[in-house]
């Protein structure tokens, strides 16, 4: 019964984490359309959302891979608090990043704090670091935004190269019309790269529950619903705090280049959601929005906020790890039963709550009410 | 030692993929904006043989678009 109780409260963890990389993310979906006024932007919320759900059913091969070539997880009650306590570790960074503003990455967040969790319960040989995390995570993550950055660059040349003798005023309502799809095509490279992430991880808790035969891997459909139905919420309801840094601290752009960026970031993701690369789809858009940003002109770009960021990405890992390792020996304080992760989830959904409604009151903003920009 | 980690035929597809579908596609859709507004010009000024052969462009790009997302969509859920 006191594993069922721990199985429950990780899937509820993994939703919310889910939900939280959805508010967290949505920035970076959506961002390009609203600071080129291609969609207004509680429209491209609820688009960026629904396609959010849809992309969660295009494949599974990312949630193999989180699920089997990252952390190898014991089926008993160990292994369950650790995927727990990975969980709370991703949330509580995502949470803090979200709240001083700046971007991060859910994905690495979540495999840092997976990673932080095994390391301290089931020690070093638990954790695939070869060909799992530097082979599937850290190379693939490293090589995608500078893939996005190239790919964005050259689009947005050969796209001025092309239109660049018309008229503005058709060009921009062209691209801004061609931003609706491919801001629709991020957002369902988001949904489906980041959905499976949690599919993932509720898929190892299930193994770790013995729900799931370790040798007949397979994700339930109620774990696709549920994770595709999570990051869309999350989504909807947003982050609009990081949209200011995205959409326009980091340059100033025409519809043309939030089309290439849009572009350029939907391609990277669709191609390595298809071979099962868990990227950060954040680094993987920044690139993208830098990539289209500089080949028009480098001094467009506020590189300082790309310093910034490129700052929270190296602290992710290893904070994330931190984190999950602290919340695993936390919860191990109370025993191996259903306790110590009731009391540490409840704590952290009051600390959550707190967070976010001084978040709120600090920007002057009702919950859930977009800011300025939506009313400019 | 780095090839031996990492699945190399996967992320050199994700690399060729990425940029003949992030480019190539944009590119296409710039086409389509190009042939759209040159065939309207044309056309307004009455020429036409270059307003269709601009139209026909048009057409063709945005065809090239809407093929690529249906092909790469269909791929990833045939998986």
């Amino acid at each position: 019964m006191g594993s069922e109780i721990i199985v429950v409260i990780v899937v509820a963890t993994a939703l919310i984490f889910d939900f939280t990389n959805g508010f967290h993310d949505t920035a970076n979906v959506v961002a390009t359309s609203i600071s080129t006024r291609a969609m207004p932007p509680r429209i491209a919320v609820g688009y960026a959302a629904v396609l959010n759900f849809v992309g969660a059913f295009i494949s599974l091969a990312v949630a193999a891979t989180v699920a089997q070539d990252v952390v190898e997880i014991e089926p008993n009650s160990i292994g369950l608090l650790a995927v727990f306590a990975g969980l709370v570790g991703a949330i509580a960074w995502n949470l803090i990043t979200w709240y001083f503003g700046l971007p991060s990455s859910s994905s690495h967040a979540l495999i840092g704090g997976m990673v932080g969790a095994v390391f301290v319960a089931e020690g070093a040989d638990a954790i695939f670091f070869e060909e799992g995390i530097l082979g599937k995570v850290m190379i693939p993550a490293l090589v995608a935004p500078l893939l996005a950055f190239l790919v964005g660059g050259l689009a947005i040349l050969f796209l001025y190269r092309i239109v660049g003798r018309l008229r503005p005023g058709p060009v921009t309502s062209g691209f801004r019309f061609g931003q609706v799809i491919s801001g629709g095509l991020l957002a369902l490279a988001h949904g489906t790269n980041d959905a499976q992430k949690t599919m993932g991880v509720i898929t190892l808790a299930l193994v770790a529950n013995g729900t799931i035969a370790t040798d007949d891997f397979h994700v339930p459909d109620w774990v696709v619903v549920s994770s595709g139905a999570a990051i869309a919420l999350g989504t909807y309801v947003g982050g609009w705090r990081i949209i200011k840094t995205m959409g326009s601290r980091i340059h100033k752009m025409d519809s043309a280049q939030g089309f290439a960026a849009q572009g350029a970031g939907a391609t990277v993701i669709l191609a390595a959601s298809h071979v099962g690369f868990p990227l950060s789809t954040t680094h993987t858009i920044t690139g993208a929005v830098i990539g289209s940003g500089a080949a028009k002109r480098l001094s467009a770009v506020r590189w300082g906020v790309a310093g910034n960021i490129v700052v929270a990405w190296i602290l992710t890992l290893p904070m994330a790890a931190l984190f999950g390792a602290l919340t695993y020996l936390v919860t191990r304080l109370f025993g191996t039963g259903a306790v110590g992760p009731i009391v540490v989830s409840t704590a952290c959904l009051v600390a959550a709550v707190m967070l976010y409604t001084r978040r709120s009151q600090q920007a002057g903003v009702p919950p859930g009410v977009p800011p300025a920009v939506d009313r400019a | 030692m780095i090839a031996s980690i990492v699945d190399t035929d996967a992320l050199l597809q994700v690399i060729w993929v990425s940029l003949i579908a992030g480019v190539g596609v944009p590119a296409c859709y710039a086409l389509a904006i190009l042939g759209a507004n040159r065939a309207l010009e044309f056309g307004r000024n009455g020429r036409s043989v270059e307003a269709v052969a601009f139209g026909v462009v048009g057409v063709l790009g945005l065809a090239v678009v809407v093929a690529s997302i249906v092909f790469g969509i269909v791929t990833l859920v045939d998986d």
